[in-house]
């Protein structure tokens, strides 16, 4: 039995058509620069350019005190009605953080 | 055990199976492969996250960005502490 080489398995989903379950959804995403978003998926391409919309962006940053050496974690939010993401500084999508099973 | 496989072959056989993902930042996420692709875009399931101890948990999907991931190993039932 021949084993025919295909360049697409029609098959087998990539987890690009799983993010495009997400659209018109709230979702997280985690980026590059310790910082995080919290918006509507409005769209979104190979590249994970994105655009969000209603999006919550947290900062996240950590002073160390020159004296104690305590680690202070402190966290920024700003709120933009609608923003494009470059997908270069994007590490991970996700529902955001709720039990679902899929 | 040793047979000629590429590392697509490989991607193919660990689909299913629980992993660990490491990213370039050393960020650690366990969980079920749902699917990858050719750049190393992730889907993972039941993903918790690693930094040093447990930080968040995840649940559902998470997709990782190719480009971030170090390496993607197969847990094995025997896990080393």
């Amino acid at each position: 039995m021949a084993d025919e080489e295909q360049p697409q398995t029609a098959v087998v989903e990539e987890p690009l058509d799983l993010i495009r379950l997400s659209l018109d959804e709230r979702i997280y995403v985690k980026m590059r620069n310790d910082r995080e978003l919290r918006g509507r998926l409005h769209a979104y391409d190979q590249h994970l350019n994105m655009i969000l919309g209603d999006v919550e962006e947290t900062v996240t940053t950590v002073e160390i005190d020159e004296e104690t050496y305590e680690e202070i974690y402190k966290t920024t939010k700003r709120n933009i009605p609608m923003l494009f993401v470059r997908g270069d500084g994007v590490i991970l999508v996700a529902p955001p953080l709720r039990s679902g099973a899929f | 055990m040793s047979r000629k496989q590429t590392p697509s072959d490989f991607l193919k056989q660990i689909i299913g199976r629980p992993v660990v993902v490491k990213l370039n930042s050393g960020v650690d996420y366990r969980g079920v492969l749902a699917c990858l692709d050719g750049y190393m875009n992730i889907a993972l399931e039941q993903t918790e996250e690693y930094v040093n101890g447990q930080l968040k948990n995840k649940y559902g999907d998470a997709f990782i960005r190719g480009n971030n991931v170090l390496y993607i190993s197969t847990q094995k039932a025997v896990r080393r502490a």
